[in-house]
């Protein structure tokens, strides 16, 4: 190109962003040329605050890490140290465990359904979504006592339990969110000002989307067939039978069909779940030492695969933890999709992938260029900034 | 580019003109929280024994005990506190009870304190509607 | 007898001039907000006021007393001119709208020709506004706004022109004389006019789907993102009395306007008219999502203007005049 290019940054203050994060675009008329990201603008230091807490404490700091994918983190948590407590939690526990995964679910896909129509301008099916996302928000509220950060999991089980009063609000709640879940998607199928905005946008082929290791929803629209739920199933699911939603037209179309379907899959898992119950104690006592070990854990959160990596030494409080949250996994994917779009289709892409930015910001960095990795401590990413900025 | 209307949107567009609305004229209008709703903590100082174990368990320090035993008396940080319902779970005597008051907000931030004495019954009230401007 | 001058000047100041004008502007708005937020399973502005109606006059005041900070680069006449024009040309514009009667305060022969181009003139306020601001954002909604002009402006003025070629004039205030004298209304003599000339005012107001200018989710509020404080109050204010002249020329050009010649009656009609023309623009926003700008002129080049060009067609073929 030999024209110049006009570089527009987005955010980190941004009306679009929930959260801040930078990108960098060049663009050449209306056409964006390349793309810079930069994350860690929500660094809270929160593996090394891990270190200083004990493992109970940690439950708390852990579900925070993000206010929508609260109870994926605590699953996963939990699971890690109860692998190296070597204890088996009991079977009611793990059913409970899933029905509150799910009804996450389905609280993300109704948020970011709203959110996806707020990017693309369709302001009316925003404010739709959110008043149906207050359905899932108050059987949550009904089953763990809080609206966001349920705190449901706790090392050994469960806190709470499920009574059958609550199953017949839960089961009345699917059905609404269901038929609703329907209609948005007629309206998605059929509606041609949605169509246009979306269809053919934010393409990502199958063999990009492998080698630039995309995770959930954006990696199965794209035709590939990847869920840890089915992979490496984990607490209830390999008890449960479900479908994986792939869509094969890799546009931003097809992760909202993902996502819709999802909620339906989700809707029939906790279905089959409350009916499937079995009876018991919902948590078994564990000790506050744990013992020296490691272990990775994964599971499916709403966005995609989470990983997160304890180590113990014995003593009360873990020795090192580590977070690899979806959104991470994202990020090289976007930067090839968005490049060679239109200014105009920014938001919806970046919408597209669901990005949770308070879930990635960590210490990893990644370079999206050459899909390097190295992780920097705390002064060197000081001294990072610094000449970064002194570049500029 | 107008071409297809989509008509299932129309209808409910239209649909809506007849609906009340969905938001709830706060503050005239509340919302109950449901039983189990995890609002302020309250100590029952009656059967407290100061074994200090919500103390230490809390995971943002927003507990603060003064004094030790049947003695101890409490400070609560509402600005700290997480409502994670810990304190409740490992009190060996049920001493702490979640309420269900969620307006706990305040201008000032000394309001965010509570203390629990053991002189008499009922200390500080949590009920903040009458100091809500 | 109240000399001509004084009635001269109550005319443009008080009725039907500016004071009129801006409380029709603000009342325009508050239906927009209600309706809209009726539609969408809210309540929009409640408080201020008997069911929010003062809630457009608050936000006007408040802005008037925020600070107003000047981009260090941006062209400083020409941003504080900006937000001047953007309220004095549809102002401007409305004199030559009947409201009273069937006559406007103002009203020549071409007097529609003068209002294209006080639209036009519109156009290109907004896109100097977001030019002189300098920053990255108001120029990309500059330069869409006046991209976007390209697409709306020809049709618009192609239909505009219809009930003029069936009127045999070029007056507005004529042109709502004929209707009323003819008990016909534009609106079902040539409805492919009136359903184009609504597209073109949706895309000219910056109402969804073309408020490609002013986008916000993708460049923060476009064009007139680095305005603040007084001159955003202006902006504002002049938008809304935008809507009330696309509501008003809806009303002259296609519903018959004021309809009699006294005085109330006719008053009492034109709002009524020009209400239901902000109702109808709100339910299509309310309705689509925001196209991007090349569907927006690729629409307007593929659809609205051959569906004008046929509308002209069938007016000399003698369809849609008397």
């Amino acid at each position: 190109m030999s024209y110049p290019t006009i570089r527009i940054p987005f955010g980190p203050q941004h009306p679009f962003h929930i959260e801040p994060e930078y990108f960098m675009f060049e663009v050449d008329g209306e056409r964006v040329v390349s793309v810079k990201p930069r994350i860690g603008y929500v660094h809270r230091g929160i593996e090394k605050a891990i270190e200083d807490r004990t493992f109970i404490q940690n439950l708390y700091l852990i579900e925070r890490i993000c206010g929508i994918c609260s109870h994926a983190h605590t699953t996963c948590y939990t699971q890690a140290i109860e692998e190296i407590l070597g204890v088996e939690i009991p079977p009611r526990a793990r059913f409970i465990r899933t029905i509150i995964a799910e009804l996450e679910r389905i609280h993300n896909h109704y948020l970011w359904l709203g959110l996806a129509a707020h990017e693309i301008g369709f302001e009316t099916l925003f404010m739709y979504t959110w008043r149906d996302r207050e359905i899932v928000m108050d059987l949550l509220e009904l089953l763990s006592g809080n609206r966001v950060h349920y705190a449901m999991n706790t090392l050994g089980g469960v806190r709470r339990d499920i009574t059958p009063e609550i199953v017949e609000k839960i089961r009345k709640g699917l059905d609404a969110l269901e038929e609703r879940m329907r209609y948005y998607k007629k309206i998605a199928m059929t509606e041609p000002t949605i169509s246009k905005r979306a269809n053919g946008i934010g393409i990502l082929k199958p063999k990009d989307a492998l080698a630039l290791c995309a995770v959930g929803p954006t990696l199965r629209a794209s035709g590939i067939k990847r869920d840890v739920r089915a992979d490496d199933p984990y607490i209830a699911y390999s008890e449960i039978p479900f479908n994986v939603i792939t869509y094969d037209r890799c546009d931003v179309i097809s992760r909202l069909f993902v996502r819709c379907d999802e909620v339906f899959e989700s809707v029939n898992i906790i279905r089959y779940a409350m009916e499937h119950l079995p009876e018991g104690k919902i948590r078994i006592k564990v000790p506050r030492r744990v013992p020296e070990g490691e272990a990775v854990s994964r599971v499916e959160a709403p966005r995609g695969e989470l990983i997160h990596y304890a180590k113990t030494n014995g003593t009360t409080k873990p020795e090192r933890y580590k977070v690899r949250s979806p959104t991470l996994g994202n990020i090289p994917s976007l930067c090839k999709m968005l490049v060679g779009g239109y200014i105009a289709d920014i938001p919806i892409v970046i919408a597209g992938i669901d990005p949770c930015f308070s879930c990635t910001d960590r210490m990893a960095f990644v370079n999206v260029n050459n899909n390097k990795q190295w992780i920097l401590s705390g002064e060197e990413l000081r001294r990072y900034a610094i000449k970064w900025y002194r570049k500029e | 580019m107008d071409g297809g209307r989509n008509l299932a949107m129309v209808r409910e567009l239209l649909k809506h003109l007849l609906k009340k609305p969905a938001t709830l004229k706060y503050p005239f209008e509340k919302r109950v929280p449901f039983k189990g709703f995890r609002g302020g903590p309250i100590w029952d100082m009656r059967r407290c024994t100061g074994c200090e174990l919500c103390y230490k368990v809390c995971p943002s320090e927003a507990i603060e005990m003064i004094g030790k035993g049947l003695e101890a008396e409490f400070k609560h940080y509402l600005d700290r506190c997480l409502f994670c319902g810990q304190c409740e779970e490992v009190c060996p005597v049920n001493a702490i009870t979640m309420t269900e008051e969620y307006e706990l907000a305040s201008y000032d931030r000394a309001e965010m304190i509570i203390e629990f004495k053991r002189e008499e019954k009922a200390s500080k009230n949590l009920s903040r509607s009458s100091k809500n401007v | 007898m109240v000399p001509e001058g004084i009635m001269a000047l109550i005319q443009i100041l008080l009725f039907p001039g500016f004071l009129f004008l801006i409380a029709l502007a603000f009342f325009h708005e508050w239906v927009d907000r209600k309706l809209l937020a009726k539609l969408q399973n809210r309540y929009g502005p409640l408080y201020t006021g008997p069911a929010g109606l003062l809630q457009p006059f608050a936000d006007f005041i408040k802005l008037l007393s925020k600070e107003d900070i000047t981009p260090k680069a941006a062209d400083k006449f020409m941003f504080s001119c900006a937000p001047l024009f953007m309220l004095s040309f549809p102002l401007l514009a409305l004199f030559l709208i009947p409201v009273t009667g069937l006559t406007a305060s103002i009203s020549f022969e071409g007097d529609l020709i003068f209002l294209m181009f006080l639209f036009t003139l519109i156009a290109i306020t907004i896109f100097i506004a977001g030019w002189s601001s300098v920053s990255r954002f108001s120029t990309v909604g500059g330069v869409r706004a006046a991209f976007q002009m390209l697409g709306y402006e020809i049709p618009m003025t192609l239909v505009m022109v219809g009930p003029a070629i069936a009127a045999r004039t070029l007056s507005i205030s004529q042109i709502v004389g004929w209707q009323t004298h003819n008990a016909a209304w534009f609106i079902w003599l040539q409805p492919i006019g009136f359903a184009i000339f609504v597209l073109c005012l949706l895309a000219e107001l910056e109402f969804i789907p073309f408020d490609i200018p002013e986008a916000e989710t993708e460049i923060v509020a476009g064009w007139f993102t680095e305005f603040s404080g007084r001159k955003l109050a202006l902006i504002r204010l002049g938008k809304d009395v935008e809507l009330v002249l696309a509501a008003s020329l809806i009303t002259s050009l296609f519903l018959g306007g004021p309809n009699s010649s006294l005085p109330i009656l006719a008053t009492g009609f034109f709002l009524l008219k020009t209400t239901l023309a902000v109702v109808l623009f709100t339910t299509l926003r309310a309705l689509f999502a925001r196209f991007r700008i090349d569907q927006m002129i690729a629409g307007a080049w593929k659809y609205l203007i051959p569906l004008a060009i046929l509308q002209m067609v069938l007016i000399q073929l003698g369809f849609g005049r008397w």
